[in-house]
């Protein structure tokens, strides 16, 4: 079984799926690139999450 | 063509491989046959300019066109230059893979591959519509309406029973240290980032095939027909069927190819390469 911190990293990657299937349903070109993706990913996935471990 | 299969095949490859696999050429080898031709397939604007391809089927699939980029020999060339250029067996092999998975899980369409290139014959199984053709937002209507996508729905119920392949410690331990590669980029990038880099083509598959489902059937209604070779409803192309010779000529090469490979695992062809070597 994943242990606790594994499940939260995996709701965050869900919540930051289901941004991006929002964004994607409504902005369909926002669907048809893995780059596009990535990039969203790395923003939401490392970027923020490591700008606001420096803030707090 | 297949969508989402493309993204997450390689993950389990990665995890099924008896040989050293490296991630990244594993995946561009996935993306690769696609990588040149599917914007032309669907068309571009370009300033006032439409760029489309005039036959986008046989552009895409077939020759003349760009259809030799899902065969088997392709990937072949590909590695070979890998190997011999960047002097790694790893890529070659990886990329090898990923783009032979791309070449066979495309035969599940009407249309088919060139597999066996420069014999340009289509091997098909014709288990979805491809409808390339007819625009990007129709064919992906027409996927995520047909066998298709259960299709891609197989390998995401896979890849998340096979949930540790994506974990940090499977990727520190069987990813990283695989390929140089990450290592080389660990020098710029925190662990995190290349961790994120990993799974975002997991993340991708999965995603867009929630998303565009959503998209045809809670949008736009459009049917689901899980039939053969369905969705019935898009104006799908098709190839020829193999004549009898064909079926058999497939068969020999498919036969041959399964003889190399047993001599291979028997000994017989490395025990020759080695005497060979050895007298020279």
């Amino acid at each position: 079984m994943p242990s606790k911190r594994q499940l939260t990293v995996a709701a965050g990657y869900v919540a930051a799926a289901a941004a991006y299937i929002a964004i994607g349903v409504a902005y369909t070109d926002f669907l048809f690139s893995f780059f596009v993706a990535l990039a969203y990913l790395l923003v939401v996935a490392w970027l923020v999450p490591a700008a606001v471990r420096r803030v707090l | 063509m297949s969508w989402a299969a493309h993204d997450l095949e390689p993950y389990a490859i990665q995890r099924h491989s008896r040989v050293k696999i490296a991630f990244v050429p594993l995946l561009l080898g996935s993306y690769s046959p696609d990588m040149m031709s599917k914007w032309f397939v669907y068309g571009i604007h370009i300033g006032g300019f439409k760029l489309k391809a005039a036959d986008p089927v046989t552009f895409h699939r077939g020759w003349p066109g760009l259809g030799f980029t899902h065969s088997l020999l392709y990937g072949v060339v590909i590695a070979f230059i890998f190997w011999r250029v960047f002097g790694s067996k790893t890529w070659a092999v990886s990329f090898l893979i990923g783009q032979w998975a791309h070449a066979i899980t495309d035969t599940g369409d009407t249309v088919g591959t060139m597999l066996f290139f420069p014999w340009t014959i289509h091997i098909h199984f014709g288990a979805w519509a491809y409808a390339g053709q007819t625009g990007r937002l129709t064919d992906a209507a027409a996927y995520f309406s047909g066998p298709g996508a259960l299709w891609d729905l197989v390998w995401i119920v896979y890849g998340i029973f096979s949930w540790r392949v994506l974990t940090r410690s499977y990727f520190e331990h069987h990813v990283f240290t695989a390929d140089r590669f990450w290592g080389s980029a660990s020098r710029i990038f925190p662990v995190t980032a290349l961790l994120v880099l990993y799974r975002a083509a997991f993340f991708y598959g999965t995603s867009r095939w929630i998303a565009w489902s959503l998209w045809a059937h809670a949008i736009h209604h459009y049917p689901y027909d899980l039939t053969w070779g369905g969705p019935h409803w898009v104006n799908a192309a098709h190839s020829e069927s193999l004549s009898w010779p064909e079926v058999a000529g497939v068969c020999a090469i498919v036969a041959a190819g399964v003889a190399v490979v047993a001599a291979w695992r028997l000994g017989f062809v490395r025990r020759g390469w080695a005497a060979a070597r050895a007298k020279t």
